[in-house]
């Protein structure tokens, strides 16, 4: 079995072993069965002709059920794509720790595997998590809103995807901050650090008009670029979501360019773990 | 490989990811500003602007009988001349066209190239003719069930001129009252009957120019401005005046506006709706909203909800059909419920009129170059 693959598992059972992950689980599965219970949506020839949630008809107008659920849709995406972000920095900021920490670790070096197979691993390992945790909660809102509106879209389910890449950047990070620090709060702290960079990286150009011409503003444009650019990745999953124009260049450069961020935070991370003793 | 070296790898790689990262991201991204979404302002209310127009065509103060004293004096308010000769009552239709306001915006302008297609020559023509220079001194055109009027200033118009051998005469306050000759006509029957050959018209105050199709109407009209009409509220309220065009109309007339495939629409519409109220913006895009209101609470939503549905119909055709700006430009239609009536919101992208009103200014520009030749 590949050693990374394995790791991957390791981490999986023991976040299942964990209380708040199936917590979560129980919740989404909670407000999906909420929603799906308590709204009731009639479609006529393609508009969204009333609705009404927990018996009170909602005061809203009549139009194409697409363009109705628009902002359902762009608010469903934005909870996904920021709060699948931070639900991830805390559930999984001590999984890195844990594995690092004194006796276990000793254990793991000793196995017939390269060191940076155990950070690949467990960063597999969180990200196949994140994946089905995402998947799970989009595809219950595509079903909930496709069987009562007729009105079937995978977006959502495209937008969480996009979401996870933006936490693949994010965890990468909290990883190899695992490498220099074993400590879960700081691991959480470098996470929302990164997604509040990568939140002001996304709206870089509206921001650096109000530094002062010259190095300080030279100097911010230099540092947001290479920082993962969240808040445009969560614009275009809101945009996808809603079926609605993308408002970036090229989606699949600034997806692959996250990416490659993730990728390049995990290799310093993995000079570093080469490089440690314990 | 040994550890030392390992790790150089390991720094090179995360080295030339940061940097292809910041090259993908910059690329994905670009570096221009997100273009604004289209927005469409659509006349829900009576803006700053509309109101102080509505406050300065309050010119004309009705006068009042003098009596013996008895009754409280009651300082008459001025008002609009052109609203006070709308037509009174239920079920009549006026729509004003604010010919000024609409002459100078985008749509204006492409009104006009088609207009004056030939170079402007009928428009010469009909300035000479009739001394009243449409792009200047026309304001309002309000077209009624009863005919038309126009607003603005006619000190300049030729009327006797224009009006032929038609039979004039002073009538009320301010107007004059143009008559046309009557003809006599036989019918199938064998029975004659004497009728009209051209509109009556009338002029009050140089203000107010009316048409209608005999010379009661215009009378009527200027009864109606002089104090002398039915004391019943005019059919347009100021406080509807806003827009480029604005309105009522009588759901007899709609439902006669529809095409013929349409003609289940058209009868649900004179079973339901009492009255629709319309309101359209021309200032870039055209906006319009219309409320339609009707007695039945049930039997208007149910209209209400038969037209969002036709609407998105469109929407989901012009998306079939590639017609972009069409599809766009749809997303905007919407029906809002409001219990016994509803409001339809739809607007038409400028761009669209533009692209299907071109030939008219290629035609103009055309006609001139060719005007300037000779």
């Amino acid at each position: 079995m590949n050693p990374v693959l394995g790791i991957a598992g390791y981490v999986l059972r023991e976040a299942m072993s964990r209380k708040f992950i199936l917590a979560f689980v129980v919740g989404i599965t909670l407000v999906l069965s909420v929603v799906a219970l308590s709204l009731r949506i009639e479609v006529v020839d393609g508009a969204l002709a009333a609705s009404r949630l927990f018996g009170n008809e909602l005061r809203a107008s009549i139009r194409s059920v697409d363009v109705a659920l628009r902002p359902v849709y762009t608010a469903a995406a934005f909870i996904v794509f920021y709060g699948g972000i931070l639900f991830g920095i805390v559930a999984c900021s001590d999984f890195a720790p844990s594995l690092l920490s004194p006796g276990r670790i000793e254990h793991l070096l000793a196995l017939p595997i390269q060191r940076w197979h155990l950070l690949a691993g467990t960063f597999l390992g969180v990200m196949v998590l994140a994946v089905g945790g995402t998947l799970y909660g989009t595809t219950g809102l595509v079903l909930i809103f496709g069987v009562k509106a007729g009105y079937w879209t995978a977006g959502p389910l495209i937008a969480g995807l996009m979401a996870c890449v933006g936490f693949a950047a994010v965890y990468a990070v909290m990883l190899t901050t695992a490498t220099l620090v074993r400590s879960a709060a700081l691991c959480a702290a470098a996470g929302f650090v990164v997604m509040v960079s990568g939140i002001i990286a996304g709206f870089r150009q509206q921001i650096a008009p109000m530094f002062e011409d010259g190095f300080s503003r030279s100097a911010f444009e230099a540092v947001t670029l290479i920082l993962p650019r969240l808040s445009s990745l969560a614009q275009a999953a809101g945009n996808i979501a809603s079926s609605t124009p993308l408002e970036v260049n090229s989606l699949g450069m600034l997806l692959m360019g996250v990416l490659v961020f993730g990728f390049g935070a995990l290799a310093v991370g993995f000079w570093r773990f080469e490089g440690k003793d314990y | 490989m040994d550890n030392r070296r390992r790790r150089r790898v390991w720094l090179g790689v995360a080295g030339l990811l940061f940097v292809l990262a910041g090259v993908l991201m910059f690329t994905g991204q670009g570096d221009k500003l997100p273009e604004e979404e289209p927005q469409v302002e659509f006349p829900r209310r009576m803006r700053g602007q509309e109101r102080e127009r509505a406050e300065r065509r309050k010119t004309w103060v009705m006068p009042t009988v003098v009596d013996a004293g008895t009754a409280a004096a009651e300082r008459p308010r001025p008002q609009d001349p052109l609203l006070a000769a709308l037509p009174r009552g239920a079920g009549r239709t006026a729509v004003v066209i604010e010919a000024n306001a609409l002459r100078h915006s985008p749509i204006g302008e492409l009104l006009l190239d088609c207009m004056m297609r030939d170079g402007g020559k009928e428009l010469d023509e009909f300035r000479k003719k009739s001394g009243v220079d449409p792009l200047q001194d026309l304001d309002r055109l309000v077209i009624t069930d009863q005919g038309m009027m126009l607003s603005g200033n006619f000190a300049n118009a030729k009327f006797q001129e224009l009006m032929g051998d038609a039979v004039s005469m002073d009538y009320g306050q301010g107007a004059r009252v143009y008559e046309p000759g009557e003809t006599i006509v036989t019918g199938p029957d064998g029975n004659t009957s004497s009728v009209h050959r051209r509109p009556a018209v009338g002029i009050w105050n140089n203000q107010l120019f009316m048409v209608g199709q005999n010379p009661d109407d215009v009378k009527a009209a200027i009864d109606r401005v002089e104090g002398r009409g039915p004391d019943e509220p005019p059919t347009i309220p100021e406080g509807s005046t806003y827009g480029e065009m604005y309105g009522v109309l009588s759901v007899e007339h709609l439902a006669r506006l529809l095409p013929p495939d349409q003609a289940e629409l058209a009868q649900r519409l004179r079973d339901v709706a009492q009255n629709v109220e319309l309101h359209v913006d021309a200032t870039s895009d055209v906006a319009l909203v219309a409320e339609v209101r009707g007695k039945d609470k049930d039997q208007v939503t149910d209209l209400g909800k038969s037209l969002g549905a036709a609407l998105s119909l469109a929407r989901m055709r012009a998306q079939a059909e590639g017609e972009k700006e069409m599809a766009q430009l749809l997303d905007f239609a919407r029906v809002q419920p409001d219990g016994s009536s509803f409001k339809l919101e739809m607007a038409v992208p400028l761009s669209v009129i533009q692209e299907r009103l071109a030939f008219c200014k290629e035609e103009r520009q055309a006609a001139e170059a060719d005007a300037g030749v000779r």
